[in-house]
């Protein structure tokens, strides 16, 4: 680490010469009073130049006063900038410049001022993309972290929401920011974050999914372990059951670990909805999970091996409509299935303008012309629109996806050993899940292992005065969300 | 340790369940009615006193020695050389029992249900699952089977209830027509079911809970003769006095059930989650053989050993019986004496002797003393 000379000429050659070939970081040079030099460094685009001008520039440059000003003095009379930060190292001088904070620098006086005036173009908050609600707050973070700061801090407004920064990326110097409440969150999880986040060593960060693939336990599960969202209030309440939530500077997705396999199936809106109905949405998702992941491969294993389980009529109707079709079901299931990935995905890539007709392509090729020449039948178009409607009913992408992806094994399962293969498949995902763990916490907690308490947040949404407890296994420190007996009743207060 | 993992008293019940369900619901109504006749639902009955036996005395070495399973105070109470013979006995008794369930596993599906489907597919494919689970240890199971077995359970008590419109209560009777002798006979076989009871003393000292081990060891046994009780009660009730002739009658029961015209034959779903429990045993076994061997062995790491042994495993299935045949005569003539002679006998050997041991130190310390 090299130390900042007390020579503005050689402060200014080491700039100069790092910031070679970058035309837009500016050198400004003036004079504080007579004859003391100073030097304004900034990035163009990145700094207030209107403040800078107004509140830095013009007091240093109008001063009358003789002699070598000292930099206390300055900081204490001249500058009228909230936010300012001494910087003594030559990294930290280019990081902050680079960062888009103004650095300045005065002969023969140390340290040098960084002074906290970055400005640049920022979205402005909006509504969530990928999570609406019907209920619910509206707001979204934004690619700013300290706008996703503010946005968090404005959701708990105590001093125990800690956060601690760290610096990733050897050319991207992404800032990361991971937050806790403190006298909530486990010291242990705290500890094993903070080791994972600073073990990575990467030239550039650009979006939280580095993180996510760098801080994960199982890299080789389809399932995502650590749960991303734009939603502050779901950010929050991770917080507030213990978990931690890791902000990355330039994305709009936040992270949230540890979680369980159950917290991908959870829209924030449940929670805000009377709770009745919140149980029975969570209910229909677990039901259009499990249709999603065997809808395709158990009608595969039905029409290949296991035709008597069909009633007569239905089979007659299905055999009827199959009559033409070339292909066995096996191989009908996956070019269906492939069909529609590929609208999916074209219909996500496109332009908005080209996506109108996609769909209708889509529509026609897939509902219509396929059918009637006989290449695919109807049944097998309607079993491969039902699975991709009740794969867009699970609310979080990362885990549709997961299930998009088993799907194809699945019906490979089936087609080779029928149900017995999709059992098989069943047995392995099982398995699997039961493998796996998310920053320590069994996956599929609380369901195996066991905690009958806290099963009334996945079998049912249970009403929130009757959630009393937090999760254990991320919130055992402090363990009670709030006290007994608030279930209301009219007659209370009145004895 | 070569396991890190530890379970709660409740997930080993959970899974030593289906390790004993699975094959029995199967096979245990005709294999008892042949010689209990309507009597057979007493049956289980009787011979659960064996399961219960083998919990006791499984619970009593586990806390002479509670930090250690079978293969390792085996040695500890007979001495090095003949500690490692028990030991030996043990890793190819379950080599040998292994590979009989994944025959009769491979035996019932491709009987039923995959006609085509070569033997070896069959077990294979069950193998790698079940060697995915092993691989994961014992948390990984005792996971697994605390979320698929109460499923299954209550599942199963559903089809009873389906059944019950077809159902003849007549078919009880004449009740206990030559006395208590029949039912009795019957039991000899069951016996050997509930003598696999002694895997708990291999997962007791890998449980959270020390002091539920006993308790939830019984419940599982009592659990297990409930379910074959209802088992055969609802065997001799759809079919009186032909259950004897049947192979599976189970399967056969789950042909009776329609529900609104529209579900009908669930066989296929009954199989699949037949399929289900039975992947919890195999998989209970499979783990038991495997830490054994590494424990016989003096294996740092038992994750090593799992594959190799799930292919001997398929291996096993294979050689264990020619035919179906074959397979079920040995069940109901041989290998009871075979299996409680092992499952039953050697643990009662091993305790009476570590007790004779304690008792002389004792001795030994009182006149030192």
């Amino acid at each position: 680490m090299e130390l900042l000379s007390r020579h503005l000429v050689e402060n200014e050659a080491f700039l100069k010469s790092t910031f070679i070939d970058c035309p837009d970081v500016i050198f400004r040079s003036f004079l504080i009073g007579k004859e003391t030099k100073a030097l304004l460094i900034y990035t163009e685009g990145l700094a207030n130049i209107e403040e800078i001008d107004k509140n830095v520039l013009s007091p240093l440059m109008q001063q009358e006063t003789e002699g070598i000003p000292d930099i206390q003095a300055v900081l204490e009379q001249k500058l009228s900038v909230s936010k300012v930060k001494p910087v003594t190292d030559t990294k930290q001088t280019v990081q902050e410049i680079s960062s888009g904070n103004p650095v300045m620098l005065i002969d023969q006086q140390l340290p040098g001022i960084t002074i906290g005036l970055a400005k640049w173009e920022k979205r402005a908050i909006e509504e969530p993309m990928a999570e609406s609600v019907v209920r619910g707050p509206r707001e979204g973070f934004t690619e700013t972290i300290s706008v996703n700061i503010s946005l968090l801090r404005r959701k708990i407004k105590c001093p125990n929401l800690k956060m601690k920064s760290l610096v990733v990326g050897r050319y991207s110097q992404t800032q990361i920011v991971y937050m806790y409440i403190e006298g909530i969150v486990d010291q242990h999880l705290l500890d094993e974050v903070h080791n994972r986040l600073n073990r990575i060593d990467i030239d550039g960060v650009l979006e939280s999914g580095y993180i996510e693939e760098f801080i994960e336990d199982y890299p080789y599960s389809p399932f995502p372990q650590i749960l991303n969202t734009e939603r502050p209030d779901v950010a929050a309440s991770g917080l507030l059951e213990g978990r931690v939530v890791i902000l990355v500077d330039g994305t709009p997705i936040v992270l949230i670990a540890p979680i369980s396999l159950y917290s991908l199936f959870q829209a924030s809106e449940d929670y805000y909805q009377r709770f009745m109905i919140g149980t029975l949405i969570r209910w229909l998702r677990y039901i259009l999970l499990l249709i999603a992941l065997v809808l395709p491969s158990t009608y595969v294993a039905i029409l290949t091996y296991h035709q008597e389980m069909l009633p007569t009529t239905l089979l007659l109707s299905i055999a009827k409509s199959r009559e033409q079709i070339p292909f066995p079901a096996l191989i009908e299931a996956v070019i269906m299935e492939i069909t529609f990935e590929a609208i999916r995905e074209a219909g996500i890539r496109l332009p908005k303008q080209v996506g109108s007709a996609v769909s209708i392509v889509g529509a026609l090729v897939i509902g219509q012309a396929a059918v009637s020449s006989g290449l695919v039948s109807a049944p097998m178009v309607m079993v491969v629109a039902i699975t991709g409607v009740t794969s867009f009913a699970i609310p979080r992408y990362n885990a549709s996806t997961a299930i998009r992806m088993l799907r194809f094994p699945m019906m490979a399962a089936a087609g080779t050993l029928g149900l017995l293969g999709i059992m098989l498949g069943i047995l392995a995902i099982i398995v699997h899940l039961n493998t796996i763990r998310s920053f320590g916490v069994p996956y599929l907690s609380p369901m195996a292992p066991m905690k009958g308490a806290e099963m009334k947040d996945v079998l049912i949404r249970a009403p929130w005065w009757s959630l009393k407890k937090r999760p254990r296994l991320t919130g055992y420190s402090n363990t009670n969300r709030q006290p007994e007996g608030q279930k209301p009743n009219p007659l209370k207060g009145t004895e | 340790m070569l396991e890190r993992g530890k379970i709660s008293a409740l997930q080993m019940a959970f899974m030593m369940n289906p390790t004993i369900l699975a094959t029995g619901l199967l096979l245990v109504p005709a294999i008892t009615a042949k010689t209990a006749k309507q009597d057979l639902w007493l049956s289980p009955i009787w011979a659960s006193f064996i399961g219960f036996m083998i919990v006791f005395v499984a619970y009593r070495l586990h806390k002479l020695y509670p930090k250690e399973t079978m293969f390792e105070y085996s040695e500890q109470i007979l001495g090095k050389i003949p500690g490692k013979m028990v030991g030996a006995i043990f890793v190819f008794y379950y080599f040998h029992v292994t590979g009989i369930i994944v025959r009769e596993y491979g035996e019932f599906i491709s009987g039923t249900f995959l006609h085509q489907t070569p033997m070896v597919v069959v077990f294979s494919t069950m193998i790698i699952v079940s060697a995915m689970a092993v691989y994961g240890g014992l948390e990984v199971i005792g996971r697994c089977s605390e979320m698929i077995v109460p499923v299954l359970l209550v599942l199963y008590l559903v089809i009873f209830v389906m059944l019950l419109k077809d159902l003849d209560t007549k078919n009880f009777f004449p009740m206990l027509e030559n006395g208590l002798g029949p039912s009795l006979k019957g039991s000899v076989v069951l016996q050997s079911w509930f003598s696999e009871f002694i895997l708990v003393s291999f997962f007791f000292p890998y449980l959270r809970d020390h002091d539920k081990g006993m308790k939830w060891g019984m419940i599982s046994v009592f659990s297990v003769m409930f379910y074959m009780v209802l088992t055969n009660v609802m065997a001799l009730l759809l079919f009186g006095k032909l259950t004897a002739s049947l192979t599976y009658p189970v399967m056969v029961a789950a042909r009776y059930i329609s529900i609104a015209e529209f579900l009908a034959h669930l066989e296929s779903i009954v199989i699949a989650l037949w399929v289900a429990g039975t992947f919890i045993k195999i998989t209970v076994f499979y783990y038991v053989l495997v830490l054994g061997i590494a424990q016989w062995l003096k294996l740092s790491d038992f994750r090593s050993i799992v594959l190799p042994i799930g292919f001997l495993l398929v291996l096993f299935g294979v050689w264990s019986a020619p035919n179906l045949q074959v397979l079920s005569h040995f069940l109901s003539t041989s290998a009871p004496f075979y299996l409680l002679s092992i499952q039953a006998g050697i643990p009662v050997i091993l305790l009476i002797i570590a007790w004779i041991k304690k008792k002389r130190q004792q001795m030994k310390g009182k006149l030192i003393g």
